[in-house]
């Protein structure tokens, strides 16, 4: 159904956007504190990493 | 291109600034041409659904279909199918949402006004806003708020491990993303659709004031400009459409036991 597609299209995005920005966000201020520039990638990886987990969990398990 | 025009002062690039308008009266800030069509839109829809509701008959008028025809949209198609049971008591809300919300975005491209009010980035927020406030106002009364937000936060069938990575997340799209993505969506759409709009149409203006190469160039700069219109009044019709469709499963998501 197409509503439901574009709904899950949606709160996908909002899913990567949000962990992008969370983890991402938490790793760019521990390398502004502790003066390191690997914090950012790692939170990012951590945070795309967790926004397809949840993704998989509310769309994928089914 | 520059080189070629004749005459002095180069092309100005439609950018942000042509978003900023001055106030229509006076020196206040309240009179300004965005603000005007909002409150010319509230005039238009309700003198519109008064009318064609207003003699209502079983053989309906051209008007008064026209008028039906909109509402049982967003009654059928949005209400009913994207929340369930329940649906009646949003159907005004999502109605107002629609309308004015598509009222505002066909200012755009019709002749006079041509201003999308959406492309302010301050009239979609409160629209967000208002809807904020009622999924979580709906949630929180339907299941009680430690349920809501329970549930919001904490998954059935994740390990416990899993929350520290995942609850914030769930937290973050719930409470900031969501509300944020859907105003800015509509004002991306409107600002880029109207900006698109202003570049061919002041550019083949400006190529009409060149030599004459360029002169034979600009009925297509006018040409691509008109074909743009049209695909502005899609966008338009489907980013109201859009914004409605996710405030109705916003609504049924916190409505729903299970999300």
């Amino acid at each position: 159904m197409a509503k439901r597609e574009e709904s899950a299209m949606w709160s996908i995005f909002g899913y990567l956007l949000s962990g992008l920005l969370f983890w991402g966000g938490i790793g760019f201020g521990l390398d502004k504190w502790l003066n390191t520039s690997y914090f950012t990638l790692i939170g990012l990886l951590v945070g795309i990493s967790g926004a397809i987990y949840l993704v998989w969990l509310r769309f994928g398990r089914e | 291109m520059r080189v070629l025009l004749r005459s002095g002062e180069g092309f100005v690039p439609p950018s942000s600034n042509d978003f900023e308008l001055p106030p229509i009266f006076g020196d206040n800030a309240y009179t300004t041409k965005p603000i005007l069509l909002v409150f010319l839109s509230v005039i238009l829809i309700s003198v519109f659904f008064i009318i064609s509701s207003r003699k209502a008959a079983v053989v309906p008028s051209k008007l008064q279909f026209a008028g039906e025809s909109i509402y049982s949209f967003v009654r059928n198609d949005l209400a009913k199918d994207v929340i369930g049971h329940d649906f009646l008591r949003f159907v005004p809300y999502l109605f107002t949402l629609f309308t004015f919300i598509l009222v505002n975005n066909l200012f755009g491209i019709i002749p006079l006004l041509q201003f999308p009010s959406m492309s302010r980035v301050s009239f979609p927020y409160v629209l967000a806003m208002t809807i904020y406030i009622v999924f979580h106002y709906v949630g929180i009364r339907k299941q009680g708020a430690l349920k809501y937000f329970k549930e919001i936060m904490f998954m059935p069938g994740v390990p416990k491990a899993a929350y520290i990575l995942i609850t914030p997340l769930e937290i973050l799209t719930f409470f900031v993303v969501r509300p944020l993505t859907l105003a800015l969506r509509l004002f991306a759409n409107m600002f880029a659709g109207h900006l698109l709009l202003l570049v061919f149409i002041l550019g083949g203006d400006h190529l009409l004031q060149g030599v004459i190469g360029l002169k034979l160039i600009s009925p297509f700069a006018f040409g691509i400009g008109i074909a743009l219109t049209f695909f502005e009044f899609m966008v338009q019709c489907l980013q109201a459409y859009i914004f409605t469709l996710l405030a109705a499963l916003y609504i049924a998501g916190a409505l729903a036991d299970e999300h």
